[in-house]
């Protein structure tokens, strides 16, 4: 353990045997002992404990900062994990190795898989969570795993640095300044701060500041984010009142009994924690007219409702299901909070009225008439970043190795924030060790769709998954997440323990022989008859029929298959997943043989990639329409893919782009080949050039010039400052000498462009704004 | 080339006239040919299946007309993909495929209905030697509308392909490096003006009646789709109203029958390929063969004033105003004569297709079948005199014609022109092959993916279903984002926690 100067508690340290040192001297002399991590998270919820564990399992020396250690894996809202959309994206964590399936099969209080009779593409798993073990659990893991540091504390400020040459941005982050003003250096840092960015909470007319009930918000953190140029939006969620248990009639109220058997999250495991029978049930009863009369006489003192802050489309809060959808019975689910709980989560009744008003409400419900509140709901509103500002790697467009997960983004949920944070951890990972960044395409996971959605198009509400938001529904199934993304992961992020890639591949190794095996069983529709009775395969077709497609009968399944065609069969029906997932590949198979050709599609244009410090502003050799390049500057498409799912990108400005990516391409090609002497002199010159780039010198902002140099040369105004910029310089003097019509060589002290002189042998003189200013008066 | 002989002995009276003498029945009869008729659910499967194995895992296989629109003497079709040696080979009946890149004339006849459709030079490009790097197959087929839209049709029945997108070919071209950088420099205008004219194409139709038909389908698809995708997403958690299900599935075997119906009814372009079958039927002696002759052009019957000259069907292609037509001649309609004569009614009758309710129903003014068109012409109008009273006043509206001098032929022409354009599609409007094969192909492929909608089985099968049946129709319509489905959902439905 190590403590540091007025750095706050060091609260934890694993170390693997080599790695003993933890702490690296900064290379700079003078500077105190700082201590070095490879990457950062900060924030402990669930995209930030998601984060810091892959980026350690990827290998990465790991620090989580987070303001309270005992608030690690808190769920702040409701009891429960998965759900429709949901599960799926759980299922794809874990098969990541992510944490929270595992630790919600160990936690849980009431397992129930939704939408069972609906098809096994939308299954929903889902459970209610005991919060204490969760937390408890989560805590156990986070300080267990091997590379990952935990430490408690408030980040003030990011340490910025010069941008690094190959990579596009206007400044890399080095490290984070606490509120204490220690710092903490690293290489890449995740921020997963919530809704604690500018947060405030609001009951009734009163609001605070705060990032939960109980715990400050970051505000200087928001506004360095502003101040370095990030797009920021205003979101609000909220929360219901919790309720005493022993204060509810539940004998008047419909009961629902989990599952049986419960169906875990993780791949790894093959049963819960808790058998079914110990397990709590949930209650379900209807609001009614009174409660719409509460809420209707009392918008007045319910600023929440009020304000204009963009709330979703769907239906968060009592309140707004009660003015858009009057005279209705809605429902309320009355969920356990945990096993030794006294408390009960009113899910269908978030709410933000004053809270003597919250209880005269809920006191009108059937069965709470005697309900006592024991926390009153509240509503949240924070700041959220643009997330069109960062690439499907999770890292900013303007700040290199600065990645943002969860709500952050401007998603809601604890899945969804638990999906951006393995991500944004492995990719933070593959960025300290130079590898290519770790993206899930839509046509791969439930993840790829969440992070394309929110980078290519942004969303003005809080971004909730839902299974209709994925075109390849019916291959992105919960039950095969892992031979979509356990495979890449163990082989492009690292993140895959090996006993569960090697179970991955046997499972994927097993359904592929048993596919074949099936296939070429073949007999004639009547013979199936005499040996299923009771498929209802209609025999009037001569042709032989498949085993595979006699599996696609509701009524068959693999036992009864095997009991039918023993030989080869019956070692299928061994393994009870294997035995499932073959029926369930049997009831998608002529389909999936349809979306595979879309799939191809889509998949081709991901290929294409756009280069990442294309400057669609000004760049002169692609004909785009100033909507268009306005669109795709936002967005920053990194594949053509992308580019096309943008609205308003015209079928002509893909084509365009396409044109630009094949010169591109060329262009490369033709560098590569280039003597390597001349490579050097180039880097030299580069590197000349980037000092004029940030010298004091150039960075004055005087206003004529600068506005003059904004104009002709965006690459310099907040935000985009790309490696690019020093080449484009040159190149941009010319245009600045085009744009009044004289020629390079007019402007004193500069020759053509400099870039075509390698040598480096043309320094850019100092006096650049005067000699332009004299140019400009002319 | 008239050969009208000599008046009967006696001038008619105008009261005879008007009740049979002179009456020429013009009925144009639709044929359509069985293969259209859809083929069971079932045995599609079969055959999609079956171009799978060929072809699996790879791209669609698309193709269009690559010459010019309109009238000319050739036009080439092109296909581009993994199925087009798949194509090449069904529509030419044939187990091999020609040498590579050589001229080859072959028959071309649908392969729905064997029908031979034309016969034409084809060349069979495998990739990657081809202009999209792709395995290619051109048609350079004969350039009337109607042998370019029945080679497009047979095409677009071939499982695995499609009509290609604005620009795709070269686009594919692109993707594939067969076009260096110079040459594509004016690819995105092109796409440009084809997306443009796409769009103005699409306007144009959308303004019209079949516009107004495909917006109210997609519109009903799109809410079906939405309640059933919210209840997938919602239906457990929240409280969606009773029934949404059962009201989705309602609407969608609507929209089944609407879409059946449609597709049987509005087959215009395979008419147009065919040719409409044009019956002159009438009593004997009323002048059909003479204006059959007129019509044609060429004496095709001989003509007499004997009654019942003609004897059998006599069938001549002729083009009118344009339009294929396939001109019959007639045994004139009378009872107790010999047993040739009588054979030749029979025929006549036979091929009229139930002559007799059309015959009644003229009397019982317009005949309510729409598949059966009449034009009532009064022939010998010559010898009515100029100032003598016209026709009976109660007859149904009618033609006045001599085939003797021509007079009132240009009416005639033109009520045909008329009544062929409405039975065919009017071929002058834009250019309307392309656009109808894209029209069909959706409709069908919508219509087909609709029969696979089930949703007491496996929802999500029965949702992807809605959505490939929806995907074909917003390629019609426009539109067809998820934000659209998402944005249904909340508005109909109160749901999220």
């Amino acid at each position: 353990m190590f403590y540091l100067r007025g750095c706050g508690r060091w609260v934890a340290a694993s170390f693997t045997k080599q790695q003993f040192p933890l702490v690296r001297l900064s290379s700079d002399s003078a500077a105190p002992r700082t201590p070095h991590f490879d990457v950062i998270v900060i924030g402990g919820g669930h995209a930030g404990t998601e984060a810091a564990t892959a980026a350690a399992r990827c290998g990465s020396r790991t620090l989580l900062l987070t303001h309270r250690v005992d608030t690690i894996g808190q769920m702040s809202c409701n009891p429960s994990f998965g759900g429709i959309g949901k599960g799926h994206l759980m299922r794809e964590v874990d098969a990541l190795d992510g944490l929270c399936s595992r630790i919600c099969d160990q936690s849980g209080v009431h397992y129930k898989v939704l939408n069972r009779r609906k098809g096994p593409a939308v299954w929903g798993l889902r459970a209610q969570i005991d919060r204490k073990l969760y937390k408890q659990n989560m805590q156990k893991e986070i300080l267990n795993t091997p590379l990952l540091t935990v430490q408690e504390g408030a980040v003030e400020d990011l340490i910025l640095t010069e941008p690094e040459p190959e990579h596009t941005g206007k400044c890399r982050v080095s490290g984070v300044v606490l509120v204490d003003g220690s710092t903490v250096y690293a290489e890449s840092v995740i921020l997963t701060t919530g809704t604690f960015l500018r947060g405030m909470i609001v009951i009734g007319l009163e609001m605070h500041p705060a990032g939960r009930l109980g715990d400050q918000p970051s505000i200087g953190l928001a506004q360095t984010l502003e101040k370095l140029g990030f797009v920021v939006g205003r979101l609000k969620t909220g929360t219901p009142p919790r309720i005493a248990k022993d204060s509810i009639n539940f004998s008047i109220l419909n009961k629902q009994t989990p599952d049986n058997p419960s169906v875990p999250f993780s791949f790894t495991n093959e049963t819960v924690w808790i058998k079914p029978e110990d397990q709590l049930p949930c209650y379900l009863t209807y609001t009614n007219p009174r409660v719409d009369e509460i809420v209707l006489n009392n918008l007045h003192l319910n600023s929440h409702v009020k304000e204009t802050t963009r709330g979703p489309r769907y239906c968060p809060s009592i309140e707004s299901k009660v003015l858009r959808f009057p005279n209705r019975l809605h429902q309320v689910w009355l969920e356990p909070e945990g096993m030794d709980s006294d408390l009960i989560y009113p899910q269908g009744l978030s709410m933000t009225l004053p809270t003597e008003l919250q209880e005269k409400m809920i006191t009108c419900i059937r069965g709470l008439e005697k309900a006592k509140v024991i926390q009153p709901g509240y509503g949240v509103q924070y700041d959220y970043l643009d997330p069109r500002q960062i690439t499907p790697s999770l890292e900013t467009h303007l700040v290199q190795r600065l990645f943002f997960a969860g709500q952050i983004n401007g998603t809601t949920g604890y899945e969804e924030a638990a999906a951006q944070g393995v991500i944004a951890g492995i990719n933070a990972s593959l960025r300290v060790s130079r590898k290519p960044p770790f993206v899930v395409s839509r046509t791969e996971g439930y993840i790829g769709v969440l992070i394309d959605d929110l980078t290519t198009l942004g969303t003005s509400e809080p971004y909730r998954m839902f299974t209709s938001r994925v075109e390849f529904r019916l291959s992105l199934r919960p039950d095969n997440a892992d031979i979509r993304l356990t495979l890449r992961g163990y082989k492009d992020a690292g993140c895959v323990s090996q006993q569960r890639y090697e179970r991955a591949c046997w499972m994927k190794s097993s359904l592929e022989e048993g596919i074949s095996v099936l296939k070429s069983i073949e007999f004639s529709s009547s013979k199936w008859k005499n040996l299923i009775p009771e498929v209802s395969i209609s025999t009037s077709r001569s042709l032989p029929v498949r085993a595979l497609d006699v599996l696609k009968y509701e009524e068959v399944d693999m036992d009864s298959l095997a009991k039918a065609v023993p030989e080869p069969l019956k070692k299928y029906t061994k393994c009870r997943e294997l035995a499932e997932r073959l029926k369930i590949e049997a009831t998608y198979e002529s389909v999936l043989f349809h979306q595979l050709q879309e799939i191809k599609g889509v998949q081709q244009d991901e290929a294409l990639q756009l280069p990442k410090d294309i400057d669609y502003l000004t760049i002169r050799d692609v004909s785009l329409s100033h909507e268009v390049r306005e669109k795709l500057h936002f967005s920053r498409p990194q594949t053509i893919g992308a580019a096309s799912r943008i609205p308003g990108v015209t079928p002509a400005a893909i084509i365009n782009l396409l044109r630009f990516v094949k010169t591109t391409q060329q262009r490369q090609a033709a560098m590569n080949e280039s003597p390597k002497t001349d490579q050097c002199l180039r880097n030299a010159d580069r590197l000349q050039e980037r000092q004029f780039l940030l010298s004091p010198a150039t960075l004055p902002r005087r206003t004529s010039l600068t506005d003059t140099f904004l104009t002709l040369k965006p690459t310099l105004s907040p935000g985009r400052a790309s490696l690019k910029a020093s080449w484009c310089i040159s190149t941009d003097f010319t245009s600045v000498v085009t744009l009044t019509g004289a020629k390079v060589t007019t402007i004193p002290g500069l020759r053509t462009p400099v870039s075509t002189r390698p040598t480096g042998t043309v320094p850019i003189p100092k006096n650049i704004y005067s000699i332009l200013n004299t140019y400009e008066g002319r | 080339a008239v050969n009208k002989a000599e008046e009967p002995q006696n001038p008619p009276q105008l009261g005879h006239l008007a009740i049979i003498k002179p009456l020429v029945y013009l009925t144009l009869r639709l044929s359509l040919p069985d293969a259209l008729i859809r083929l069971p659910s079932g045995s599609r499967l079969c055959t999609r299946r079956s171009s799978g194995a060929a072809a699996p895992g790879s791209g669609a296989t698309i193709f269009a007309l690559s010459s010019g629109q309109g009238r000319c003497g050739i036009a080439v079709i092109r296909t581009s993909g993994p199925s087009s040696g798949h194509a090449l080979r069904i529509l030419t009946a044939a187990r091999d495929l020609p040498p590579a890149r050589h001229a080859s004339l072959r028959l071309l006849s649908d392969p729905r209905s064997g029908e031979p459709l034309d016969r034409a030079l084809v060349l069979w490009f495998p990739g990657p030697r081809s202009f999209t790097g792709e395995d290619c197959v051109e048609f350079h087929v004969h350039g009337g509308p109607a042998v370019v839209s029945g080679v497009l049709q047979a095409l677009g029945s071939v499982p695995g392909l499609r009509p290609a997108e604005a620009g795709e070919f070269t686009r594919r071209a692109f993707a594939n490096g067969k076009l260096n950088l110079t040459e594509v420099e004016g690819l995105a205008d092109l796409i440009h003006a084809e997306t443009e004219a796409q769009r103005r194409q699409a306007l144009r139709q959308l303004d019209g009646e079949l516009g107004h038909l495909c917006r109210g389908w997609a519109e009903t698809l799109t809410k079906a789709l939405a309640h059933v995708e919210a209840y997938i997403d919602f239906g457990e958690d929240d409280n969606l109203e009773e029934g949404v299900l059962e009201q989705a599935d309602i609407e969608v075997r609507a929209l089944e029958v609407a879409l059946g119906a449609h597709l049987r009814d509005a087959r215009r372009g395979q008419r147009l390929r065919s040719g409409a079958h044009v019956v002159v039927t009438g009593p004997p002696n009323a002048g059909k063969s003479s204006l059959v002759n007129l019509l044609s052009r060429k004496p095709v019957s001989i003509v007499s004033p004997e009654p019942g000259t003609t004897r059998d069907v006599l069938e001549t292609p002729v083009d009118l105003a344009g339009f294929p037509v396939l001109l019959s001649d007639t045994a004139g309609l009378r009872e107790g004569v010999g047993p040739v004569e009588q054979e030749g009614v029979r025929r006549a009758r036979e091929s009229c297709n139930f002559l007799a309710t059309v015959v009644a129903s003229v009397g019982a003014q317009s005949p309510s079948d729409s598949s059966q068109r009449l034009l009532l012409v009064l022939n010998k109008s010559d010898l009515l005199s100029p100032e003598g009273p016209g026709p009976r006043p109660d007859l149904p509206p009618h033609l006045l014609l001599s085939c003797l001098t021509g007079e009132g032929l240009d009416g005639l022409l033109e009520a045909l022109r008329k009544e062929l354009a409405a039975v065919c599609g009017d071929p002058s409007t834009g250019s309307p092959l392309l656009t109808r094969a894209r029209h069909q192909h959706h409709l069908q492929g919508c219509l087909d993916a609709l029969s696979h909608y089930k949703p007491s089985k496996d929802l999500a099968l029965a949702a992807e279903a809605l959505r490939v049946a929806r995907g074909h129709l917003t390629r019609l319509t426009g539109g067809g984002g998820t934000e659209e489905i998402l944005d249904i959902i909340f508005r109909d439905f109160c749901v999220g926690k």
